[in-house]
């Protein structure tokens, strides 16, 4: 396998975007990645277009192909690959190994979802449809939910506090406030989410134990990566960031038959992949971004992924270990709480929050010395995982 | 009284539900279809307030329950104040409306 460099990054504000159609926030994501990789007249051999559900959600099928005639790249080829939530990590894959292959010399991955079209138990539906059809979704389970009763366990197992789950919430809205392109733009408080009287106000129930600030926002928005290899990225004199290994695992599609639904074998076993791949351990990553859609989710999967051991994660985050000027930085962007989850969006943000990071423009909440990042992609509720290892060359 | 229908595995026992064409524990293709018993225990659940479109109420408690005979499935909890490891009896009523039309599934009350 060649290489594959991340050559441009590129987004566009996460926020509810009324003006902007799906395929308009595409491509301008996609053209800022272009722009940011100074590609000049060099052709895009292929265009990998990541989202969940552009039919349910805007009456569009086939964005791919519109987002290669919005921008002009046509003959390129153009596919969309749908992997629900993970459907961005799922269409950088495929373009790394378009790369690495030596298949394609330049490639364009753009993640994006236009979820605010629709009324909330709207998106919340469309989001459910991924469940299983027979054995959960008739039931009005919900993503929400899901996280609901793998957090009660957890909770149970592993001692993890409601205090414990607010401080994810916490710093992740801190980090939010220094990144322009995070949908929530808000400082909150212990007091005001969770420990005085009225803070049920403030934070309701959604699905127990879980509440309104455990759950990322539903939001609008795109990213994009501009992949190449090596020769090529060095002729565009752009720093050299390497995806340096990916990783991909399944789970079972329910909840209910895993043997103990509180190990997310998925996650271990992507991130396994990802760091053997790059010859790295957990020990060496110096920034992750984590798939934390529900706060629990951002304390369970720095265990799975092998940060901290089985029920270390919380007093880590206590401890402070996980913040911007902590040991292990998780999340710097704002993770999904802040900056939102569109859902395709997702996994394409996190790469390029973590280039950004890799090449010290990630402007207030730079992460000092950072030269491996991690990121994770949650698909379903952990039955479908991508894990990356992106590498700054000297 | 009408329910799901499990699988268990014909080499090795597993109990599978739902369906999979290759055994989840030994990659087995024979299975014995098999009714879960009418009772079991509450393995964990949810109380969702925030539900999706087309289901008009707050407040609905979820669960997962290992019946008797080793089937676990989600269903629609219908008591109050649920508590993990709690006795539950399998009912089978309407669940949601999709298209119109009603759709039956698991309910779980109380029991000893």
């Amino acid at each position: 396998m060649r290489p594959v460099v991340v050559a441009g990054v590129g987004m566009i504000p996460f926020e509810r975007r009324d003006e902007d159609s799906l395929v308009d926030m595409l491509a301008m994501a996609g053209w800022n990645a272009m722009e940011d990789a100074q590609l000049g007249d060099r052709s895009i051999d292929a265009v990998y277009v990541g989202n969940m559900a552009s039919g349910l959600f805007n009456h569009q099928e086939s964005v791919a192909s519109a987002l290669v005639d919005r921008l002009g790249l046509m003959p390129a080829a153009a596919e969309r690959i749908e992997n629900g939530p993970a459907s961005g990590g799922s269409a950088v894959k495929n373009g790394f190994l378009g790369v690495a292959s030596g298949f394609y010399d330049i490639v364009l991955v753009v993640g994006g979802e236009k979820m605010r079209e629709v009324i909330g138990p709207k998106a919340t539906d469309v989001v459910a449809c991924m469940t299983h059809p027979q054995a959960e979704y008739i039931y009005g389970v919900t993503l929400p939910a899901l996280a609901g009763m793998f957090t009660r366990l957890y909770m149970e197992k592993y001692g993890v506090t409601h205090e414990h789950l607010a401080m994810v919430a916490i710093k992740n809205q801190e980090n939010g406030l220094l990144n322009p392109y995070a949908h929530i733009q808000m400082k909150i408080t212990m007091e005001g989410i969770l420990t005085h009287p009225q803070a049920h106000i403030n934070s309701p129930i959604v699905a127990d134990p879980l509440r309104l600030y455990d759950c990322c926002p539903v939001s609008d928005g795109a990213a994009a990566i501009l992949i190449t290899t090596e020769e090529i990225a060095q002729k565009l004199k752009r720093p050299i960031v390497t995806i340096a290994g990916v990783g991909q695992a399944t789970d079972t599609h329910t909840l209910q038959e895993r043997s103990d639904p509180t190990d997310l074998r998925a996650v271990r076993i992507s991130s396994q992949q990802a760091f053997k791949m790059a010859g790295l351990k957990p020990k060496d990553i110096h920034v992750a971004e984590l798939h934390d859609a529900f706060t629990i989710l951002e304390i369970a999967e720095s265990e799975h992924v092998g940060f901290f051991s089985k029920g270390k994660g919380a007093k880590a985050l206590a401890d402070g270990e996980t913040r911007i000027d902590g040991k292990l930085p998780i999340n710097p962007s704002g993770g999904l709480k802040a900056r939102g989850h569109p859902v395709g969006a997702t996994g394409v943000a996190q790469i390029v929050e973590l280039v950004w990071q890799l090449r010290g423009e990630a402007g207030e909440r730079q992460v000092k010395d950072a030269s491996n990042g991690f990121s994770l992609n949650f698909g379903g509720f952990g039955n479908n995982v991508l894990a990356f290892v992106l590498r700054r060359e000297a | 009284m009408k329910t799901i229908t499990a699988y268990k595995c014909k080499d090795c026992g597993h109990v599978m539900y739902p369906h999979h064409y290759r055994c989840l524990n030994c990659n087995g293709l024979d299975f014995k279809e098999i009714s879960p018993t009418t009772k079991g225990r509450l393995l964990t659940y949810t109380i969702v307030d925030q539900l999706p479109w087309g289901i008009d109420e707050r407040g609905r408690v979820l669960g997962v329950v290992e019946f008797d005979n080793g089937v676990k499935a989600l269903g629609v909890i219908k008591t109050a104040k649920p508590r993990i490891g709690m006795r539950l009896k399998v009912g089978w009523q309407p669940v949601r409306v999709i298209s119109g039309e009603k759709v039956y599934g698991l309910t779980f009350r109380k029991t000893k």
